[in-house]
């Protein structure tokens, strides 16, 4: 029973990682529909940035946030220059473009800081003993980062003029932009919206793992679209519940059949849920 | 630096990428599948040679090369690539029959979490395959015992010049049969295909299948070549090379597909001397990583580059259109009661259906 509850806590915190790369793949994916196999390397960057910033002598909570805003900015430019200009020609071009950017930044980071994983800077704290659990301080930060950024994301789409813009374009272009969305301003938004989420993933991620190295967020990816597909691709509140699923499933795997597999739990989810069910649990649209 | 070792070592594996290239060829440039897990096959491939070649446990063989494998069957090397094929082959119908229903991008994203499976069954069944270590002493058909070492990469690809040539003509002679155009017409237009009468599942499946072969075989040459098989050389960036080998050369046209295989091993291997300019040399010993790296920025940066400028390829897919004399012949005979000019019929009119329903009935 202390284990199942034990591993349901991990499972817990690794969905909280999963949930806010998921959100903000699922935001772009609204918009831009394409799968963007690059996004992994937001979290990447998201990660080392953190680490650069602490130590360029920034406290923790404020290099991860200039690091979220270098990510944002990073994506919009990124897309500027790799994606919008094949918007029109289909989705393999842009499919194909996103996979050669996701190795040229992957290895971008991998020339500038090499190969070795580098351990990140978090100062290390007392885990709680609740009874027999055992409760490090680590995941429970986790969950309340990923619930305190699904709450802003939530009232930015809901409440904000910007979200309502991003929601209108996701459900319907063509209508939007004949009511006088401005389409690239929204995708902009999109972008930085998703790639600055990407980066704060990434910081988890990184404090899951206790270092960064250069292809954490390519071999992670796989788990995010699992979730993504899973809750249903273009519904942000879709893949916060995907993400939970793909997370217990992914500790529950490890605990009760094999610890080699880890990850791959999570593909096994993915596959299952493109050939059950391919528009996920909740269908697309937000 | 012996600039023959180099080229035959470049022209060995250009031919093997091509032979993986004429295999994805199959599936997206004459079918339109996106399959981002081809190295899945050529992984099946390699492994299923290497353990069906291998000393058995015990043997003298083993003992000698001090290995710690559990399984070696000791077949024939010729045995090995046939059933590389097979396997490889087996495996694309296990992942294209669960998958090849799924629409477009669902299919790459399956095909790409499907190739990570077989990677981490491969990796974590290490009782099989030794996993990340690998195995070292895969053999080697007719070395030393009839081709002395010094001139064995010399033979080697001579004997992977005849396979990968026999695997093109038929390649070729099946694009270019009925059944061919039934492939292409999935990729043209999949409704219409379906709405004349084709099982386009049955017709995906089937190039999925074949195309595994494809890799298979090829995972056959590469590791008898190398004489070492590990986990380790099947990531997936060699999937997206074999992408980037097919885009450049020209999707739809197998001849585009060995022709972009050289191309981009020439490029690739060419990036190996980049540890020798001067300037680079610094930077190479602060960071070991930094010119395999760079190599894969520069492979990266050229999938981008040909998707957005270079679309078609170095040799596009030639345009078809329906046989003149064939199609006016039988109009004629349609028309012929009318009394119609059929000949400037048939030519006028336009050719996408009859490209789709000509002669190929199931």
């Amino acid at each position: 029973m202390t284990a199942l509850l034990q591993t349901l806590i991990f499972g817990l915190a690794t969905g909280a990682v999963i949930s806010l790369s998921a959100v903000g793949l699922s935001l772009s994916y609204g918009v831009t529909r394409f799968i963007n196999f690059s996004y992994g390397e937001f979290l990447t960057l998201g990660a080392y940035l953190t680490v650069l910033g602490v130590a360029f002598g920034l406290s923790l909570p404020l290099a991860i946030v200039l690091g979220m805003l270098a990510v944002g900015v990073a994506g919009v430019v990124l897309a500027r220059i790799f994606f919008d200009p094949l918007m029109d020609r289909g989705f393999l071009a842009l499919l194909v473009t996103s996979v050669g950017l996701a190795f040229v930044l992957q290895n971008l980071v991998r020339m500038v800081a090499g190969s070795n994983p580098i351990r990140f800077p978090l100062p290390l704290m007392r885990p709680w003993h609740v009874g027999a659990l055992f409760v490090p301080k680590v995941p429970v930060l986790e969950v309340a980062v990923a619930l305190l950024a699904m709450i802003v994301v939530h009232l930015l789409l809901t409440f904000t003029r910007i979200g309502k813009m991003m929601r209108a374009t996701s459900d319907n272009p063509a209508l939007a932009r004949a009511s006088g969305i401005s389409t690239a301003r929204v995708l902009a938004a999109t972008w930085f919206l998703s790639s600055a989420i990407g980066g704060l993933g990434g910081v988890l991620l990184a404090m899951t793992q206790i270092a960064v190295q250069p292809v954490m967020g390519w071999s992670f990816l796989l788990v995010v679209f699992a979730a993504v597909l899973l809750g249903g691709i273009g519904n942000p509140y879709g893949a916060m519940l995907g993400s939970l699923v793909v997370g217990l499933g992914i500790e529950l795997g490890t605990t009760y059949i094999s610890p080699d597999y880890g990850h791959a739990f999570a593909f096994v989810i993915l596959v299952l849920v493109l050939l059950l069910r391919p528009r996920g649990i909740l269908r697309g649209a937000f | 630096m012996a600039l023959l070792p180099f080229l035959v070592g470049l022209t060995t594996l250009a031919l093997i990428y091509g032979l993986l290239a004429l295999g994805l060829n199959l599936q997206y440039g004459v079918t339109g599948l996106l399959n981002f897990g081809h190295v899945a096959f050529f992984a099946v491939g390699a492994f299923t040679s290497a353990l069906l070649t291998l000393p058995p446990k015990g043997s003298a063989a083993y003992l000698q090369a001090d290995a710690h494998y559990q399984i070696g069957l000791g077949w024939p090397v010729p045995v090995g690539f046939l059933l590389a094929g097979v396997a490889g082959g087996l495996v694309a119908l296990l992942i294209g029959a669960t998958s090849v229903r799924l629409s477009s991008h669902y299919l790459a994203v399956a095909t790409f979490a499907m190739a990570e499976i077989v990677r981490s069954v491969l990796t974590n069944e290490d009782w099989l395959t030794r996993g990340e270590f690998g195995i070292s002493n895969v053999p080697q058909p007719l070395k030393d015992t009839v081709i002395p070492a010094a001139v064995y990469p010399y033979a080697y690809l001579a004997g992977t010049v005849v396979i990968v040539a026999v695997l093109l003509a038929l390649t070729v002679r099946l694009t270019e049969s009925p059944y061919g155009r039934a492939l292409r017409s999935v990729r043209d237009d999949e409704l219409a295909a379906r709405s004349l009468g084709k099982r386009t599942p049955a017709l995906k499946l089937g190039a999925f299948a074949v195309g595994g072969a494809l890799a298979g075989f090829a995972g056959s040459l590469w590791t008898h070549s190398l004489g070492v098989v590990h986990v380790g050389q099947f990531v997936p960036i060699v999937t997206f090379q074999v992408w980037l080998a097919v885009l450049m050369g020209g999707s739809g046209n197998a001849y585009g597909a060995l022709l972009g295989s050289l191309v981009l091993m020439t490029i690739t291997q060419s990036t190996r001397f980049l540890g020798n300019v001067p300037f680079l040399d610094g930077l190479t010993r602060r960071n070991p990583s930094f010119v395999p790296s760079l190599r894969f920025v520069l492979i990266g940066l050229l999938l981008i580059a040909v998707v957005r400028f270079f679309p078609r390829g170095i040799l596009p897919e030639r345009p078809r259109r329906p046989r003149r004399r064939a199609v006016s012949a039988r109009r004629r005979a349609q028309t012929g009661a009318s009394g119609g000019s059929g000949a400037t019929d048939a030519a006028d009119t336009p050719d996408t259906p009859d490209t789709v329903s000509r002669e190929d009935e199931p």
